[in-house]
């Protein structure tokens, strides 16, 4: 699979560098690379919870070097079974799951009042969506797949909250608002 | 074992449903030889994305981006901690429900250490879609050193440097209560080969264990309609990084 995913680099690698040359009288060099150079991707993440969550690891990299038009036909089986199997939940849980982080695209509903942002209030609570800086997503993720977040059944009271609940700097009210480093 | 600080809550979450399997089959052969993730990623932490984010910015019609890498980076190595000038740091948007990106936001950086420069181009419709990418063809939008704000409080707005990890968890629980993940090397290593726990700790003495430490970030602000702009208000956001 490696081996096929570098060949299949290469060669679009080399079409695109030839259509890049093919054109190459406004080619500009800001980089001092050139903008013929084709990058591949190497990492990927959108949401906090699928690509390691749900995925084995023989299968990240191919969420990796993926992108989310295909996520759905490539992980969705996937990501269900490690809920009902692994973690031992109803199919109701693995279907809502799949249908909120799959494609794993991080939602925003630019559109709805900024109070209403934080992970996954697009799907909750037709908010505006996104991921704060304070949103407890580890908890979230915990709630969803042991908790009670989408089923009383099945629960595991123990490894539903990790007892983390915030920074601990506190976030600017203004940009960057990131802390400063320590 | 990076890669275990990395995209964290989904490893954090893996790693408690494998308690789970514990107490429920009673014992497990330890799967170190699972441990193997993408070595690439596992050996470089600047190709390595730890959280992505996506907020109101500073007026209602203004929206934040963050792009997170490279953490955990102790003080006293943030100093001279540095973005990867061979690497390029997408955030990709979705304005039309399909899962392809219709606007991209490209960041490079030239030159090394503390002198590094940043260069953002976009948000724009990308020359190619997917995995394998050129630079746009326009000129960077904002461009300027590292650990500080450069652009403009009405347009784009740029971050690039280091800042606390905003990232929270108890990490060292997890491998409590897992530690047939905990890493090879470093602190977290010494914990106890055996399960010592079965279930986080209790508030007040559960710990963050990124406190104190650094991560190299990408803060963006930028109006809303920019990356709306041709599509719906509704957008699906990620990031990539590329070489």
């Amino acid at each position: 699979m490696r081996m096929r995913t570098r060949t299949l680099a290469a060669l679009s690698a080399l079409m695109l560098v030839a259509v890049a040359g093919a054109c190459s009288d406004d080619e500009q060099d800001i980089t001092g690379t050139g903008n013929d150079r084709v990058y591949v991707q190497v990492e990927r993440l959108g949401n906090p919870l699928v690509s390691e969550v749900t995925l084995a690891k023989r299968n990240h990299g191919f969420h990796n070097s993926g992108r989310p038009s295909t996520d759905v036909a490539n992980h969705s089986a996937e990501l269900k079974a490690f809920v009902t199997n692994v973690a031992g939940r109803d199919a109701s849980v693995a279907n809502t799951l799949a249908a909120v982080l799959l494609p794993d695209l991080l939602i925003v509903q630019t559109d709805k009042p900024a109070n209403t942002a934080g992970w996954l209030t697009w799907a909750l609570a037709n908010g505006y969506g996104g991921r704060k800086l304070t949103d407890d997503v580890v908890d979230a993720g915990l709630q969803a797949i042991f908790g009670a977040l989408l089923s009383p059944n099945n629960v595991s009271p123990g490894l539903s909250t990790d007892n983390v609940g915030q920074n601990d700097k506190a976030f600017a009210s203004s940009f960057p608002y990131l802390a400063a480093d320590n | 074992m990076l890669k275990l600080l990395t995209r964290r809550v989904g490893w954090v979450v893996a790693a408690a449903a494998g308690a789970l399997t514990i107490t429920l089959a009673g014992a497990r052969d330890s799967r170190a030889s699972d441990h193997q993730d993408t070595p690439d990623v596992e050996l470089s932490p600047r190709m390595d994305i730890n959280d992505v984010y996506a907020f109101p910015g500073s007026s209602p019609d203004r929206i934040v981006l963050v792009l997170t890498t490279s953490s955990p980076i102790t003080p006293a190595q943030s100093a001279s901690a540095a973005f990867d000038p061979n690497l390029l740091y997408q955030l990709k948007i979705d304005n039309s429900g399909d899962g392809v990106e219709d606007k991209v936001i490209q960041i490079t950086f030239s030159g090394t250490g503390s002198a590094q420069q940043v260069l953002v181009r976009g948000p724009a419709v990308p020359t190619q879609t997917g995995p394998m990418n050129t630079l746009l063809t326009s000129e960077a939008a904002v461009a300027g050193a590292i650990n500080t704000t450069i652009g403009t409080a009405g347009g784009i707005q740029a971050f690039a440097g280091i800042r606390d990890d905003p990232f929270f968890l108890d990490l060292e629980q997890f491998f409590r209560i897992v530690p047939d993940r905990k890493p090879v090397s470093g602190e977290l290593s010494r914990l106890p080969d055996q399960p010592s726990a079965t279930a986080f700790r209790p508030a007040g003495q559960a710990m963050d264990y990124l406190r104190g430490l650094n991560t190299l970030a990408i803060v963006l602000e930028m109006p809303s309609a920019m990356l709306t702009d041709g599509g719906t208000k509704k957008i699906g956001v990620w990031g990539t990084i590329s070489r």
